[in-house]
């Protein structure tokens, strides 16, 4: 049982994908029924677990590949944080696609990557191995391409080249990271952090950069960012499944991982790389917003605030002490709720109502009022005003950076909430204030577009005004930091 | 989960407007969301008159919420509630108007903030409150959706932003100096904080914004006349309060003090004298309210116990509530109704110049109490601005157009109770509020120390009239107008402003370089602006320590 | 009949059938593929080294035969390519008559040469392999014959620098079982004779800069035909070199030419990489990828055992090496049968005439996509497992530049195979011949082999230890 839970949990998703490959495209019925019960049994097996680790079992699935080289799945609560999110967004994420398609072509390959890229999320949640983690990093790659390109027009397609050229090298980096740590300290395992003064610290220090450069491309570190505002080509489902849970999470998870089970903390600060990697992320979160305020495009604007906004949890986890790390992992939380309604949407708004660029959303907040307001209410926690989960990160965090010693981020988060202003609040007022223009149209009656986006807007609202409580993303983030990072 | 400990009146004071506010997307409420206004601050009215046993927690919420009531707070709680259904009564009158249910939720969420302000005894709560009523005020800037009043909003919205970071990373320092959320730990802790320099300046550029402090004021001129009158008195008479509130609870004791007096002494004087080249009534509210403002400022700086303060706020809110009412009414009341108006707002505002025997007399005299003698001298000093823009504003006011000529017991009535409780409710409270007994304010000592402003006041504005030197006319937004709005605009065209085309770079180079030389050549002829050097030079001091 | 002796028999018999039956080649290389497929699950399942003696006569006088893990697992992927080019070749009315007869002699003679340890009888199975596949690239018609011709001088170059090395060995040694060898004291000749094998074996496994008949001679030949010579050919030659290095000779090896083999393998794969990105046809793209895979090959030589002595994966080098071999193999015939259906498709292989075709020919897009995974490297694939084992081994021996030259070579894989995915995955329609479903499902078969190699790869790296000699975890 205990083997079988994480590899049911994995094939809850790729069962469906290697299905929906073969199946016809005019089988929707099948398909959909094929995506949502998916998304369901995986959500009600993580609740099971959720429940089986809450009594104190605990999880771990093995599969030898060859000598030093084993897939290991293993749950903890970092694995369960992630994986929650994941599955729970990727349900929200699979209506909103069912009804954003419809009925139009491809959809077998559409959906069958889709469920293939979830997958690869969610065994990246539970890899318990260093190789784990970068098996289903390259899966992650590989499936997310064609979503990317899913339109296969040729600005789709020129941002699927983009993000390969930035992701492969990328992979390669992660990779030559992970096996020269490897060949020095065997098989890393994230509960048993190797032994890393069989290497010298020049060689570890290389090794952290290649390590920061593969995952960094992911997270969309500045300047590896470069791929990100291009994959706004995608469709709206796929975006927001990316810059929510996907592929800059993974990144930022990958980054945590790093940092606090690969190397630990206190390595990384006696080989002084947590400075410097404090500093990436800050250059990145205040870069993403400036670049942000200067996109006219809806998604491309959203695309630039995911550059920055991800770079928080990278701050986080680069500064050493309790509060930051708690700040930083419950933003993985509270980003991709957020995110995942803004983008929500910014694709209804594309979808219904043809507005791409900031200034087609005039007068939109009286014809589609709900989705309106769910787009205000990210807006509003990504800026980090309170009661918004946007804030709670920000105090955690700005804690943290006082707490380590480095006053400076206060001055990052305070510069970064006038730039997340500046780009969002001018939004919202077009989206309240501004007349609409003479022949605009639209409406919202899609109550399967709007509902999810509802549902992560409510959410990333309770999250921030019940944040006190054990059961928010701050209480979780609380126990994985006291539990796991504090001696 | 514990959903609260302690009384449930004070959670209810704030459940309560939100409730009421949210209503307003109910279509059953909706014709009739005007009405709500009048329920809204009941609980707060209740809860200030009757006290509150112990603190109230809701531990689940936010980051733990505590509730608690000074004191001083609850001067202040009783006034801002009294105030806020008196300007509920008054906007009655705004029936029939646009988007009022969107003015009825922000409305009652602004008052949410307001009163959240006073009754947060922890950092989160208290940052929340002060958000709420800073951003959701805006709605009530900008409800008339004029050119103007959008204008307005965007410099509003601007600064509250800016106030909201710098009080979030001043707080912050404190949280982790204190380790604890508590305001009253925090505050004892940033007196040792390493970083307590930084704080100090953070928490005062951010309450100062709020509080209309010199030089952070410039949106408040501009915001308080552009919004519906109703919510002009709530402005200017609670919402300002929350800056001032802000400043007690958490400045460290005696930090940065002579630069508050300085900056707030100020503008006491300047914008008062400001105020005289105005022409719109409610403009020359709002910089009055600047100048009162600097008064409480300069009077937190010399460290004057809380209490002290509040009481002071607690007169300068109730008039200023009647003085903005009374706008809105006198522009509706012809005959014998507008002369009643008159009166009352005269009578209101001989009380903010601090005239013997009126509640602004006899806050004015408790204030100076124990003060150095300077301050006291300067304090005295300000009543002479005072009347003189006083005496302008009722000038003004006589003048107004008149738009209609029935005023309706609505529109009187707030006016008349608010003229009457700033008359009389410090009487009513002192023997609570203060140690020292009101008897010191009837002496005739201090009836002759508030009698000789006014005389001056008098005797300049007569030599005035004499020599034909009338007020000369400027739009409102002094500092603002020289630094923002002939910047480029940033806020409108983003890309402009930060392409990295190199051309435009150079070209905004180009231009930021000629806007600063405009700058320097105003600042050169600017009159006070020798007193900004000294305030810049006091403020360098007292970061280093 | 054992059916070790069976797995030689079977397509030898098979060939001289489809001589006498022309008609019948189809139908006979299924039975062959199907006999053939029981006789090997009966040798692996033993989980052993079985032998062979043909006639009785044992070493150093008869000939020897032994499948140790090496062999029978490089059979095994013979095997796996085999049924996939038949499936596919079959329905090819346009194919020639001899195509049956020369593909069942290749096969004969790679399975001869995986089994043999005697150093004639290997050359005996190098220069019948090389006249099948010569003739093979020959079927191609006219336009393939200055191909075939090249290809031909070529490989005839390289046999008679491997028999002139062999005669050197037998003089000094007088012995030429591999076993045999490796007991036998070191001769002053064994250099030379050892150089010229080496330089023979390089030349038929088309190393850089050896390589220039491969690209021509695969692209001319019938995809059919092409999937094994890219797939199989050289690998035959490879396997050679292994059993030379490690088992015969292991003392003769130096550091000087260990690094300037891999140096070789290190300009192949830059080489065969930059140029794959230079054509516009798919199947000169597909062979210029051998060029460069078969570089990575070469690396093995001064990273075998590498340090090892102290990691739990010992001996991760050669087995890499050899994991690449297999997935190589199984990888590149998938590309081959792909290109070869979609010229049934649409009639010609140039990219631009490929666009869009992942929309009409969507398993052979999945399966060249998986294919391209393997060759880039990229997990859960054997190409994979291959690079982490070398690169693990790289690493752990200080020697980082072969790493780089993994990585780099990865990379540059990913961008040549871009390239058709791209033209595969554009947005046109295009106008094309239906190809059946069966038919589609072979590559996509043979790259799930290719990739399931990776995900199981633990059973097969313990195969690959039978018989494993003990330089392999020493080094040389």
């Amino acid at each position: 049982m205990t083997a079988l839970l994480p590899v049911a949990i994995l094939l809850s998703s790729l069962i469906p994908a290697g299905v929906t490959f073969f199946l016809a495209q005019d089988s929707h019925r099948l398909r959909n029924t094929l995506s949502l019960g998916g998304a369901t049994v995986k959500l009600a097996l993580i609740v099971v677990m959720l429940v089986a680790v809450g009594q104190g079992a605990s999880y771990e699935a093995r599969l030898n590949l060859a000598p030093g080289l084993y897939l290991l799945l293993r749950i903890d609560a970092l694995s369960l944080l992630f994986m929650t999110l994941s599955a729970v967004l990727w349900l929200l994420t699979t209506v909103y696609a069912i009804a954003y398609f419809g009925t139009k072509a491809e959809l077998s390959r559409f959906f069958g990557f889709f469920s293939l890229c979830v997958g690869a999320t969610t065994g990246l949640a539970m890899a318990g191995s260093l190789i784990t983690f970068f098996l289903f990093f390259e899966l992650l790659t590989l499936s997310t391409w064609p979503l990317v390109v899913h339109k296969q027009d040729a600005k789709s397609l020129a941002a699927g080249r983009s993000y390969l050229t930035f992701a492969l090298p990328g992979s390669a980096a992660l990779l030559l990271a992970i096996v020269w740590l490897e060949s020095a300290t065997g098989p890393v395992l994230f509960t048993e952090p190797p032994d890393l003064s069989v290497m010298p610290d020049s060689h570890l220090r290389i090794i952290f950069a290649l390590f920061i450069a593969g995952l960094g491309v992911k997270a969309a570190l500045v300047p590896l960012h470069g791929w990100l505002p291009g994959a706004m080509a995608a469709p709206a489902p796929v975006s927001a499944l990316l810059h929510a849970v996907a592929v800059v999470k993974a990144g930022a998870f990958g980054i945590v991982r790093l940092v606090y089970d690969v190397f630990g903390i206190a390595s990384v600060q006696d080989l002084g790389l947590g400075t410097p990697l404090a500093l990436l992320a800050s250059v990145t979160i205040l870069w993403g917003s400036v670049r942000a305020l200067q996109q006219g495009e809806i998604k491309k604007r959203l695309a630039f605030s995911t550059v920055s906004q991800v770079s928080y949890i990278v701050l986080g986890a680069a500064l050493a002490g309790p509060y930051a790390a708690i700040g930083g992992l419950a933003h993985l939380v509270h980003q991709g709720l957020m995110k995942i309604t803004l983008f929500f949407c910014a694709g209804i708004f594309d979808e219904r109502a043809g507005a791409k660029r900031i200034e087609d959303l005039n007068g939109l907040g009286a014809r589609m009022p709900v989705t309106s307001v769910c787009f205000s209410l990210g807006a509003l926690g990504m800026i980090g005003l309170p009661p918004m989960a946007g804030f709670v990160s920000k105090v955690y965090l700005g804690l943290g950076g006082l707490q380590a010693g480095a006053p400076w981020v206060l001055g990052v988060l305070a510069a970064s909430t006038l730039l997340n202003a500046a780009y969002f609040l001018p939004l919202l007022y077009r989206l309240w204030f501004l007349p609409a223009a003479d022949a605009a149209t639209g409406d919202e009656r899609a109550p399967l577009l709007v509902a999810p986006a509802a549902i992560t807007a409510l959410a990333s609202l309770a999250v921030g005004v019940f944040a006190a409580s054990a059961l928010s993303p701050l209480g979780w983030a609380t126990l994985i930091v006291t539990r796991e990072y504090l001696p | 989960m514990t959903l609260w400990t302690g009384p449930f009146l004070p959670l209810a004071v704030l459940i309560w407007p939100l409730l009421l506010g949210l209503s307003v997307v109910l279509p059953i409420v909706r014709p009739h969301s005007l009405r709500l206004l009048l329920l809204a601050p009941a609980p707060a009215l209740w809860l200030a008159l009757r006290g509150a046993d112990g603190a109230s927690t809701a531990p689940e919420l936010f980051l733990g919420v505590e509730l608690s009531l000074e004191p001083a707070s609850r001067l202040l709680l009783g006034m801002v509630a009294g105030l806020w259904l008196a300007a509920g009564v008054f906007a009655q009158s705004m029936a029939g108007g646009r988007n009022l249910e969107v003015f009825t939720g922000f409305w009652c969420l602004t008052l949410t903030g307001n009163l959240g302000v006073f009754l947060a005894g922890d950092v989160i709560t208290f940052y929340l409150a002060f958000a709420t009523v800073s951003l959701a005020a805006w709605f009530l800037v900008v409800h008339s959706r004029t050119d103007e009043a959008l204008r307005a909003g965007k410099i509003y919205i601007v600064l509250a932003v800016v106030g909201e970071v710098c009080l979030l990373a001043g707080f912050l320092i404190g949280v982790q100096a204190a380790d604890s959320f508590l305001i009253a730990d925090m505050r004892a802790a940033l007196a040792e904080a390493p970083l307590r320099g930084l704080a100090v300046g953070l928490l005062i550029t951010g309450f100062g914004i709020k509080a209309g402090m010199v030089p952070l004021h410039v949106w408040l001129p501009l915001a308080h006349p552009a919004a519906p009158v109703a919510a002009s008195a709530v402005l200017s008479g609670a919402i300002v309060k929350a800056g001032l509130v802000g400043l007690w609870l958490f400045m460290p004791p005696g930090a940065f003090g002579a630069g508050l007096m300085a900056l707030g002494m100020a503008g006491a004087f300047g914008a008062a004298l400001w105020g005289l080249t105005q022409v719109n009534p409610k403009a020359i509210l709002a910089y009055s309210t600047v100048s009162q403002m600097g008064v409480m400022v300069a009077l937190v700086g010399s460290g004057t116990a809380a209490q002290a303060v509040a009481f002071y706020a607690v007169h300068h809110g109730l008039a200023k509530g009647a003085l903005f009412l009374s706008v809105g009414a006198v522009a509706v009341s012809g005959g014998r109704a507008r002369l009643v108006m008159l009166m009352a707002a005269g009578l209101a505002a001989l009380s903010v110049a601090g005239l013997p025997l009126t509640g602004g007399g006899g806050v004015k005299a408790a204030v100076k109490l124990g003060q150095s003698d300077l301050l006291a001298l300067l304090i005295t000093a300000t009543g002479v601005t005072t009347t003189l823009i006083m005496g302008w504003f009722l000038w003004r006011l006589a003048q107004a157009e008149v738009s209609g000529t029935h005023a309706r017991v609505y529109e009187r009535l707030p006016v008349v109770a608010l003229t009457l409780a700033a008359v009389g409710v410090p009487w009513i409270v002192w023997p609570q509020a203060l140690a020292a007994t009101p008897d010191y304010a009837l002496s005739g000592r201090a009836i002759a120390d508030a009698i000789w402003p006014p005389v001056i006041a008098g005797a300049t504005a007569l030599v005035a009239l004499f020599l034909r030197l009338g007020p000369d006319t400027r739009p409102p937004g002094d500092l603002l107008r020289l630094l923002v709005f002939s910047a480029p605009a940033i806020w409108t065209q983003p890309r402009a402003a930060f392409s990295l085309d190199p051309a435009r770079l150079v070209a905004f180079v180009t231009v930021a370089v000629a806007r600063l030389v405009a700058v320097e050549h105003v600042l050169l002829r600017w009159r006070w602006s020798g007193l900004g050097i000294l305030g810049v030079v006091v403020a360098l001091v007292f970061l280093m320590d | 009949m054992t059916p070790l002796i069976a797995l030689l028999a079977l397509p030898l018999a098979g060939a001289l059938m489809a001589v006498a039956v022309p008609h019948r080649g189809a139908r006979i290389a299924g039975v062959v593929v199907v006999a053939s497929a029981g006789a090997l699950i009966m040798l692996v399942a033993q989980w052993g080294i079985p032998h062979a003696a043909p006639g009785g006569w044992g070493a150093p006088l008869g000939i020897m035969l032994e499948a140790d893990g090496l062999a029978l697992a490089f059979m095994a992927m013979v095997l796996a390519v085999m049924a996939g080019v038949c499936a596919t070749a079959a329905p090819m009315r346009e194919l020639p008559t001899p195509f049956w007869p020369l593909a069942l002699l290749a096969w004969a003679a790679l399975n001869a040469i995986f089994v043999s340890r005697d150093l004639f009888n290997l050359y005996v199975g190098l220069e019948l392999l090389t006249l099948a596949a010569v003739a093979l690239v020959a079927t191609g018609g006219d336009k393939a014959l200055a191909a075939a011709l090249r290809y031909l001088i070529f490989a005839l170059t390289g046999s008679i620098l491997y028999l002139a090395g062999v005669v050197l060995v037998y003089s000094a040694h007088g012995v030429l079982d591999v076993s045999l060898l490796a007991a036998t004291l070191p001769a002053p000749t064994d250099r030379v004779a050892m150089g010229l094998m080496t330089a023979g074996l390089l030349i038929k496994t088309a190393l850089f800069p050896f390589h220039v008949w491969l690209p021509p001679a695969h692209a001319a030949a019938p995809a059919p035909a092409s999937a094994m010579l890219s797939a199989l050919v050289p690998k035959a030659s490879f396997v050679i070199l292994l059993r030379l290095w490690f088992e015969a000779m292991p003392d003769a090896a130096d550091d000087r030419l260990l690094t300037a083999l891999a140096v070789l393998g290190a300009l192949a794969v830059g080489h065969g990489g930059i140029m794959a990105l230079r054509q516009t046809r798919l199947k000169q793209i597909i062979a210029y990828s051998t060029v460069a895979q078969i570089g990575y090959l070469f690396l093995v030589f001064p990273l075998a055992g590498g340090d090892g002595a102290a990691q739990p994966w010992a001996a991760g080098a050669w087995t890499g090496a050899v994991f690449q071999a297999l997935s190589h193999g199984l990888a590149k015939a998938a590309m081959f049968l792909c290109a070869g259906l979609w010229i049934i498709a649409v009639g010609s292989d140039r990219l631009e005439d490929l666009r869009g075709l992942a929309r009409g020919l969507p398993m052979t897009a999945m399966a060249f996509a998986l294919a391209a995974i393997t060759l880039m490297g990229l997990p859960p694939s054997g190409g994979f497992t291959a690079k982490y084992l070398m690169m693990t081994t790289a690493f752990a021996s200080g020697q980082v530049v072969w790493a780089l030259v993994l990585a780099g070579g990865g990379l540059l894989a990913a961008a040549y195979l871009y390239r058709p995915m791209g033209a595969l995955f554009a947005r046109e329609i295009p106008a094309f011949t239906p190809v059946p479903r069966y038919l589609q499902a072979v590559p996509l078969v043979l790259a799930l082999l290719a990739v399931g190699m990776g995900v199981l790869s633990d059973g097969l790296y313990a195969f690959l230890q039978l018989g494993r000699p003990g330089t392999a975890e020493e080094g040389l």
